[in-house]
């Protein structure tokens, strides 16, 4: 249900762009999530669609890209990706960890014309 | 690229520079609907009350009916009803943190609306998550909603005392925990019988203590 209030907030900053752009129509908006955040795309793509009515962005292309948790070892330097939830580092076993990707919630772009 | 939170989070920063500068730690404190989030504030006011000054924002979709619980404490309650809403934000704690009077507050207490996965996506400015479980609930919670027990200090498995008519497996609770966050800690209790519950007061006076004894900052 986060996915209502995200895609809330995503709406004021996309109509905000297009109100500073100048812009008339907004046909594509690019997005990124991170696996941890637990977004539904497709409530989340109903809740920006709902969001969005009756706006410049109304017919606008929502495309949401998902990247998986990868976490750096404090210990021994290591990046790797976390699988099946597992937070350890997978070679010195470290629970030392400092979060590189997982926890994005981006808009890498907003097109429009 | 821009952070779709940035609302939230310029808001959450501003109420942790707000509560360090008085000197109040807050708790945030999340669960799923029924695990015992209020009973556990009713045995920690009972407790702590006489040694601490608490404050509660008490999270709810509708109705005052956790806070109404908590009212024979004589502590400060604040409710917000967040009208279907499945979480709170740092907007709504920072509209309401006026009603509190800071100065003669050493810890606040915040119940998250009932649910796993939405509170822990946004940052309230606390000092540090809570997470509540039941084994009635389950074992398999830290593995189906990682990112709360990623990012919670300490969890209480309440309920320890149903344990026996329950399917939980302690051993896989805890093992799928400490895989997700090595360092967090674990309280087992039952906030109805009392079992458990003197080391979670000793651990939070520590925390509240630590806090309230730390020196003045100079400019």
């Amino acid at each position: 249900m986060h996915e209502i209030k995200i895609a809330e907030d995503l709406s004021v900053i996309v109509l905000e762009t297009a109100k500073k752009e100048n812009l008339s129509k907004i046909t594509k908006v690019n997005i990124t999530f991170g696996q941890l955040i637990q977004i539904v795309p497709d409530i989340f793509r109903f809740a920006f669609d709902e969001a969005v009515k009756n706006s410049v962005a109304q017919e606008a292309e929502l495309t949401i890209e998902v990247i998986p948790v990868m976490m750096k070892c404090i210990n021994c330097g290591n990046d790797f990706q976390v699988v099946e939830n597992r937070f350890s580092c997978n070679v010195c076993n470290s629970t030392d960890l400092e979060i590189i990707h997982g926890k994005e919630l981006f808009i890498k772009s907003i097109e429009g014309e | 690229m821009k952070n779709i939170l940035d609302r939230n989070q310029n808001k959450a920063n501003e109420v942790r520079n707000l509560l360090a500068s008085r000197k109040v730690l807050m708790v945030n404190i999340i669960s799923s609907p029924g695990a015992g989030k209020t009973t556990l504030l009713e045995r920690t006011c009972e407790a702590l009350a006489s040694k601490f000054r608490i404050g509660v924002i008490e999270g709810d979709v509708t109705t005052d009916r956790d806070a109404q619980r908590l009212k024979k404490y004589n502590i400060p309650i604040v409710v917000i009803n967040t009208e279907g809403g499945c979480h709170l934000d740092s907007h709504s704690i920072s509209k309401v943190l006026d009603s509190f009077d800071l100065d003669n507050l050493d810890v606040l207490f915040v119940e998250n609306v009932g649910n796993l996965i939405c509170p822990s996506q946004f940052d309230l400015g606390e000092t540090f998550k809570l997470a509540v479980v039941s084994t009635a609930e389950g074992d398999d919670k830290p593995d189906k909603y990682p990112m709360l027990f990623r990012e919670a200090k300490a969890v209480l498995l309440n309920k320890i005392d149903l344990i026996q008519y329950t399917n939980f497996n302690h051993e896989n609770f805890t093992r799928d925990l400490k895989k997700i966050n090595g360092k967090i800690l674990q309280f087992d209790v039952s906030c109805t019988r009392g079992d458990g519950l003197e080391e979670w007061f000793k651990w939070i006076t520590d925390q509240i203590s630590h806090l309230t004894s730390e020196p003045e900052a100079y400019f």
